[in-house]
């Protein structure tokens, strides 16, 4: 496969170039391959939305979406590697939340104006996750152990500026003060879990299905909107009194510049793929919101909301 | 007995899945790559990665960790008949080997490396799916206090057999930790050394680092030699292996445990690699051999000790990757990158579920084939082996640099990455001339990423008390060793002080 992708970047390389002498109609697009980046390594959450995508998209315009890792910096080796390829719809990425959220903590070296989005693709309810064997029978028992004991309880997240630690700090402003320590790996944050050297790990769903279904660990609070199928009995956030809600999501970007026949034909291309009965079953088995898909424009203000969402739990204006 | 169980149940599974070929190509590539000076075992398995993308998970891991064990042993061909070391484990076995082969007793010599290979690789695989499971069940105590602890031994003990010079080792390493800081740091977020060029933001991959310091280095090393030096031409060499004779074997009898002991052990430390173990299992038969005064003038225990060790080192290896998820060696880390990528995150839970401890297991019979399989394979490869080495240096330097660049290249899909490799191997290439030890400078790349994540969620979670480092059974044996470690040198310096004259007389 990633002979495959490497041929792929170096066949759209060669395109490129005849690309540049001769500038080619919108009408065509898309004439050759077209670079899928995942800002994250093989395997993961972001990854596997891609390939998905990518699947898909490539079905639906019978040119191939080659997916391209590039982990590294949050998300940020990807966004970067985008936004350096010309904007000719040729190169399109995958931007998840925690990439996002570093706009409204450490801005990194490009802004919302570099990029369009074509739609959000997936959204995850994210949660507390406490081990089988815990003490905490529910959110009741954490928020009184929390009270009692000040940043005496452990939270594993995946970093700090993402929005597991944006939601920690909002959790603190309400009274309840939890310890955040930040671990990179998915594996190591699960393996902390397990092995009791944190109290509880923050997640979004569908990373964890597996640990919940194997009777290792299990929700004790969600910071969703509405309950989630086969969790009923779960609180969301706001039920319990906070007004906190910020799920996990991943939104189709290209960069700013791309010709606006161009990504018409994308987003509307977009909208198709997600449609399909394959997408919604990807969907179901991450346990994401049915209707995750938001269309270009609504998309785009969700995003300008959750960023100032998002800056204001930061501390941030 | 349910270990046994188990590990039959991988057997056939191997046997009736057809993953025999994959391990018979993973076993073939990787003797491949050991024998061509440059092209290392890390990069066989990065060139064989892509192909495992389309396979079954086991497949993938036995296909790869054939690369792994057949690598170890194979590059020994050249050390012994032509002074060449296939990989850098290898060049203790060619201080002896080589002087064996010049005696006149090459079949002798390969026979010796053949018996090692195979007893360090059974009994080592042996000792490691015995304890897999317990260790498996303590992975999971493992905090990040431990891994700390057990990082800084890795780091600490690698200085302790730094060769000529400490100084030069110490300094190695921790430039080896600075590069390893630099780029977005992954606690806070904020970069570091990157000096607002693009390249170093996204951080400096210790591949990156490995390939240039060895391959593309060793390669600007190999063309400053006259051409002549590049493949001193021996004669017709004898290709036949003539093994030990038990007599032979029983007489080195102590040299066979410690080395297997040190390798497994070392093995499941991280940081220390087939290279460092084989260095060390060459430096404790110098001190406690009966016949350590003659080492060097080509004896048996000078080809047995290295290649146990090195080949031991393969399972010990798998242990903390398989039960913690962490990779003890480069190798080591790009299976694990195929683990991942097949979406299954080695470490405590791989053993937690039925379904993937037969994965496990199938994966641990699997070493037992190809330890065995890679001595029977040793036969018609030594043929081989001669007529690869008749490439002409000029080219063969060409094909390094390519597969170097290409599989770097693909490692994270950046160009950037290239450009690290070339400045790496110019780097290397200075430290080779000017007789700098690599080997801790690429340690402190490696291990430098783990020691500061795992330190900093330490001190996080225990509010900045450092004393969490000590206040365990785990870390503070690992922090004990290490200590030992780092004072060692030092009373062996005492004791060469003191018995310098009969050093001089072993060299």
């Amino acid at each position: 496969m990633r002979i495959l992708s490497a041929t792929a970047a170096a066949l759209s390389l060669w395109a490129l170039a005849s690309h540049v002498a001769a500038a080619e109609s919108p009408e065509h697009y898309p004439s050759r391959p077209v670079e899928f980046i995942v800002p994250w390594g093989a395997g993961g959450g972001s990854d596997q939305t891609g390939r998905e995508l990518s699947k898909l998209l490539q079905a639906h315009f019978n040119v191939p979406f080659p997916i391209v890792n590039v982990p590294g910096g949050t998300g940020n080796a990807g966004m970067i590697k985008m936004l350096s390829a010309p904007a000719d719809g040729y190169s399109v990425s995958l931007l998840a939340w925690d990439t996002f959220a570093l706009l409204a903590s450490r801005p990194p070296k490009w802004h919302m104006s570099d990029l369009v989005t074509l739609g959000i693709v997936i959204q995850l309810p994210s949660g507390f996750y406490v081990a089988e064997d815990s003490k905490f029978k529910s959110w009741a028992d954490v928020e009184k152990a929390a009270k009692a004991n000040p940043s005496g309880l452990k939270v594993a997240i995946s970093g700090f500026g993402s929005p597991d630690d944006l939601t920690i700090r909002q959790l603190a402003k309400s009274g309840v003060s939890l310890k955040a320590v930040p671990y990179a790996e998915p594996g190591e944050r699960y393996s902390a879990l397990l092995g009791h050297h944190v109290d509880l790990l923050y997640s979004p769903i569908g990373n964890i299905g597996n640990f919940v279904s194997g009777k290792q660990m299990r929700p004790i609070l969600f910071f969703g909107t509405e309950p989630i199928k086969g969790f009923e009995q779960i609180p969301n956030a706001r039920d319990v009194g906070y007004d906190i809600s910020l799920p996990q999501r991943r939104a189709l970007v290209v960069k700013a510049g791309t010709p606006p026949d161009i990504i018409k034909k994308l987003s509307n291309s977009l909208s198709a793929v997600v449609a399909t009965p394959e997408y919604a079953a990807f969907l179901k088995r991450e346990l994401a919101s049915p209707e995750s898909y938001v269309p270009t424009e609504a998309a785009s203000k969700l995003m300008e909301s959750d960023l100032q969402a998002m800056k204001k739990m930061a501390g941030k204006k | 007995m349910e270990t046994i169980h188990l590990l039959f149940q991988g057997i056939v599974q191997i046997v009736t899945e057809g993953y025999l070929t994959m391990l018979l190509i993973g076993l073939i590539v990787g003797m491949a790559v050991s024998v061509m000076p440059g092209l290392g075992i890390v990069m066989g398995i990065v060139l064989a990665l892509p192909f495992t993308y389309t396979m079954k998970i086991e497949p993938s891991i036995i296909m790869l960790t054939a690369i792994y064990m057949s690598g170890t042993y194979a590059g020994c061909f050249t050390a012994i008949l032509y002074r060449i070391p296939g990989e850098p484990n290898d060049i203790p076995i060619l201080w002896d080997g080589y002087q064996m082969s010049r005696n006149g007793k090459t079949s002798e010599a390969l026979g010796w490396a053949l018996i090692s290979a195979f007893l360090g690789g059974i009994v080592s695989t042996t000792f490691m799916v015995g304890l897999a499971i317990p260790l498996g069940k303590l992975a999971l105590q493992f905090s990040t206090a431990d891994y700390f602890a057990a990082v800084f031994l890795g780091l600490t003990s690698v200085v302790s057999l730094a060769g000529s010079s400490i100084n030069n080792a110490f300094i190695g390493l921790f430039v080896g930790l600075i590069i390893s800081t630099v780029g977005v740091d992954s606690i806070y977020g904020s970069e570091r050394f990157t000096f607002n060029l693009a390249i170093l933001v996204n951080g400096i991959p210790y591949i990156a680092v490995l390939v240039g310091m060895y391959g593309f280095g060793e390669v600007l090393t190999r063309l400053g030699r006259k051409p002549v030096d590049f493949f001193s031409k021996s004669g017709p060499v004898k290709t036949n292996t003539r093994f030990p004779r038990w007599k032979d074997i029983w007489e080195i009898r102590g040299t066979f445990v410690r080395s297997t002991i040190l390798g497994t052990l070392l093995g499941i430390v991280p940081g220390a690699g087939a290279t460092v173990t084989s260095f060390i299992a060459y430096g404790m038969e110098k001190q406690y051999s009966k016949r350590r005064t003659q080492l060097g003038t080509g004896l048996p225990e000078g080809i047995v000790a290295p290649q146990i060790g090195s080949t031991a080192s393969v399972a010990g290896h798998m242990v903390p990757l398989l039960t913690l998820g962490i990779p003890g060696s480069g190798a080591t880390a790009i299976i694990l990158a195929a683990f991942l990528l097949h979406g299954v995150q080695p470490g405590p839970l791989l053993l937690a579920t039925a379904e993937s401890r037969v994965t496990v297991y199938t994966i641990f019979a699997s070493m037992f084939i190809a330890v065995i399989g890679m001595c029977l394979l040793s036969f018609p490869w030594i043929r081989v082996v001669v007529r690869v080495l008749s490439i002409p240096p000029a080219i063969l330097a060409a094909i390094v640099i390519m597969f170097s660049l290409l599989g770097t290249y693909a490692n994270r899909n950046s160009v950037t990455d290239m450009i690290i490799i070339v400045v790496f191997g110019a780097l290397g290439y200075c430290f080779e001339r000017f007789k700098f030890p690599i080997s801790p400078l690429v340690l402190g790349v490696v291990l430098g990423p783990l020691a500061e994540s795992s330190f900093m969620q330490t001190m996080i979670s225990h509010d900045n008390n450092w004393m969490a480092f000590f206040d365990g059974p785990i870390r503070g044996t690992f922090m004990f060793l290490s200590l030992i470690a780092l004072l060692f040198p030092l009373f062996r310096n005492m004791h060469k002080r003191s018995s310098f004259a009969h050093a001089e007389a072993i060299s």
